[in-house]
């Protein structure tokens, strides 16, 4: 029989294992809350932007901004968002699989800078030995805005420059707490129509611009996709805890039964011990007396 | 001598007690012989029971285990020493023939015109005698080739609990081994199922060696003491068989084969008669004398300069416990171990070989090559390392693992999933015709897997394949 030392000892081991993903359940439940909240806080302006631009670019007739043309290069960057820490279950792997989908996606004459946020992506790139353009490790995991735009204004700039063709990010999207899906989203060129925008009553009337549209533009269009960007960062910090609170929970309850596996298989190498030397005793015993 | 008659005293189960004038004493290991008359639907039928003295009682009596069933004997019965121990016919007339215990046919084609006999009880040879070289037995079967390659003239060990298909290998290797096998082979049926026993016989017969027309039968010798004969019939058969084995290396020099179908049940047999002949159990309530007995029959198994004797043994594990005293005391007379696990059977993978636990003496590099030894060992740390990380994925995922842990886990359940393989004997169950896999082609093909050179394939197109390249055509079948 399986030797029941070694069965208390890694039943110890589970229910230890047991505490941590419980305790880090919790955390990440807490964690949830929090960054939802943040969230959906700043939901309403980055609508509201989004509305804004959608209106005025309409409203400024065929204006052609530069955020809004692709120009020709043979490059283009990526910004693939993925987490510091682990235990998250898929929550990376599915980030990184799109992203890596995405980059094969363009041909070998077609280069794909890619900016990493967060260990775990740098670690996988790594390993599958693809190149890392840069890499930001220190983004905290409640992002905030003056942390995001450097990285935005950059992009931009070397959009504008013409150095890059366009600028994707993969991230994980939150819809909800019961739904999350990893993306690859277009940050630039801009498009046109945004979704938010089709829908926006375009009713306001005529707009009286001033200054120019182009002048108002050059100033809403980068604090756009600055905000698209932060977007971005702020629902894959809530997707990241989702996934946390589920992988946990499901590892909680992995190892609970585990607990009890290991417990009945104790309780049968007991019992087997106890009987196996209560024959031994009476065997001896009769053949003693016979 | 021959006139020794003594007169029964006391019947106890399967033993009995017998009254010997004090200077006439029969020997240990002597055969006695009994006239049993019973009543068989109104007929009077006479049979011969034999018996073996076992022990000296003092004053002119002995206890003898009976070879047969003890119904119908009487006290007071005669009882004659025959003056010698239990005898079976050897030589080139025993072959395709099959035979019980005590040397006689049972097959129903009359007598046998033995010229010679040999008793059953025989020294083991002298150490001087002993062959030393060391050589692979290919079988033909990856696991084994790889993990735990036979001998030729050692011993191998099929360790396995109830129903994890250690029949079917011992009758795979038969039908590998003795098929392409020039000598004789030996097969003792030691307290099995009679009815795989007959299959068997039936199978042997159809079966050819080689191309030479020959069945295999006439190159075998079968002995049966299956599980409906008294303890006493199953602990000597394994002897029977041994013996007729023995006579063919030291007259002959041919290579020669045994096949033990079951050692287990041998030990259980000695168990059953211990407590009769008056003998304390031990632990688990085998008999005291369980090391002696496994001793005395396993070191007449071995390989001489006359000729090499070839065995392969299976061995029931009770209650899949491997420390249980009996199979633990014929684990360290064996050369190679095949240690069959009920997980891997549950998985669908047959043989249900433990690639961890089995192992084999020559698994060496001075023996079977560095490359081999290498690979063998690569295969071992990637299923020891997939063993490790299972308590991880059971309670995390697999989604946690680190990538090289990832990519281990999926080399490592391809590599369980090739060492599956198809067998001769097993076609009508799994309906994949039987492989063999040549001992360069199992190499090289775990080689490869190793080197993650198949690790686009999917794991089913793993399952029941022989060499690598069986894999990739099964894939792209599962693909179309």
């Amino acid at each position: 029989m399986a030797n029941r030392r070694v069965l208390v000892k890694r039943r110890k081991a589970v229910r230890n294992i047991r505490k941590i993903t419980r305790t880090m359940q919790l955390i990440a439940t807490a964690r949830f809350q929090a960054t939802q909240n943040r969230a959906t806080a700043t939901k309403p302006y980055s609508d509201k932007l989004g509305e804004l631009v959608a209106d005025l670019s309409k409203a400024a007739g065929d204006t052609q901004h530069p955020l809004m043309q692709q120009p020709d290069a043979a490059r283009s960057a990526l910004v693939v968002i993925s987490s510091n820490r682990g235990l998250c279950g898929g929550y990376n792997t599915n980030v990184l699989r799109k992203a890596t989908a995405h980059i094969d996606a363009h041909g070998d004459d077609h280069k794909v800078d890619v900016h990493m946020i967060g260990k775990k992506g740098a670690s996988f790139f790594r390993f599958l030995g693809r190149e890392l353009d840069r890499e930001i490790l220190d983004l905290a995991d409640d992002p905030r805005f003056d942390e995001i735009e450097p990285i935005a204004n950059e992009l931009i700039q070397q959009f504008v420059n013409g150095e890059i063709s366009s600028v994707h990010v993969a991230f994980m999207s939150f819809e909800s707490a019961g739904r999350q899906y990893p993306t690859v989203m277009q940050l630039l060129p801009l498009q046109q129509q945004e979704a938010d925008g089709e829908e926006a009553p375009a009713s306001t009337g005529e707009i009286e611009f001033s200054p120019e549209p182009e002048q108002l533009l050059d100033a809403l269009l980068p604090a756009s996709v600055r905000m698209r960007l932060f977007q971005c960062f702020m629902e894959a910090v809530v997707s990241e805890h989702v996934a946390r609170m589920v992988a946990m929970k499901a590892a909680t309850d992995a190892a609970g039964d585990m607990i009890k596996s290991i417990t009945r298989e104790y309780n049968r190498a007991r019992q087997t011990h106890i009987t196996m030397e209560l024959l031994d005793i009476i065997g001896g015993v009769n053949a003693l007396e016979g | 001598m021959a006139n020794n008659i003594g007169k029964i005293t006391q019947v106890i189960g399967s033993t009995l007690d017998a009254q010997f004038a004090e200077d006439q004493l029969p020997a240990i290991y002597n055969a006695l012989k009994v006239e049993v008359t019973q009543e068989v639907s109104g007929e009077k039928v006479t049979e011969t029971l034999w018996c073996e003295v076992a022990q000296h009682l003092g004053g002119g009596r002995v206890r003898a285990v009976s070879l047969g069933s003890t119904d119908g004997l009487q006290r007071g019965s005669d009882i004659v020493d025959t003056g010698a121990p239990v005898s079976v016919p050897v030589g080139d007339e025993v072959l395709g023939r099959v035979f019980n215990m005590v040397g006689e046919p049972i097959d129903g084609r009359g007598a046998v015109s033995a010229t010679q006999t040999r008793s059953i009880h025989r020294e083991p040879p002298k150490l001087d005698k002993l062959s030393s070289k060391t050589e692979i037995f290919e079988t033909g079967i990856k696991v084994v080739d790889l993990l735990c390659p036979l001998v030729r003239g050692g011993k191998a060990g099929l360790f396995g609990g109830a129903g994890v298909g250690k029949t079917v290998i011992i009758q795979e290797l038969i039908a590998r081994l003795a098929r392409f096998h020039s000598g004789y082979s030996c097969f003792a049926g030691v307290g099995e199922r009679t009815r795989e026993g007959n299959d068997l016989w039936l199978e042997m017969q159809e079966a050819k060696i080689g191309d030479t027309g020959k069945s295999v039968l006439d190159q075998t010798v079968m002995v049966f003491g299956q599980m409906n004969e008294p303890p006493g019939a199953r602990l000597r058969v394994a002897l029977s068989a041994l013996t007729m084995a023995e006579h063919f290396r030291d007259s002959t020099g041919a290579d020669t084969l045994l096949f033990v179908d079951n050692i287990f049940r041998f030990s259980q047999a000695g168990s059953e008669v211990s407590a009769l002949l008056g003998r304390m159990p031990s632990a688990v309530g085998y008999q005291p004398t369980l090391a002696t007995e496994m001793g005395e029959l396993q070191e007449r198994v071995t390989s001489t300069d006359a000729g090499a004797v070839t065995s392969i043994q299976a061995i029931y594990v009770p209650a899949d416990d491997y420390t249980d005293p009996a199979p633990a005391t014929a684990f360290a007379h064996l050369d190679s171990t095949v240690n069959l696990e009920r997980s891997i059977a549950e998985k669908g993978i047959y043989p249900a070989v433990d690639p961890l636990a089995s192992s084999s003496r020559v698994l060496a590099p001075e023996y079977i090559g560095e490359r081999h030894y290498q690979v063998a060992r690569r295969v071992q740390q990637i299923l020891q390392k997939y063993k490790d990380l299972q308590d991880i994925i059971a309670i995390l995922g697999v989604e946690e693992l680190s990538e090289e842990d990832k990519l281990t886990v999926a080399r490592a359940r391809k590599i369980e999933r090739f060492l599956s393989q198809p067998f001769y004997v097993a076609e009508q169950f799994t309906g994949f015709a039987g492989n063999y896999c040549s001992r360069e082609d199992t190499i090289r093909s775990f080689e490869e897997l190793c080197d993650g050179k198949w690790d686009h394939l999917p794991e089913d197109a793993f399952m029941y394949v022989g060499a690598i390249e069986e894999a990739a055509e099964k894939a792209k079948k599962l693909a179309a």
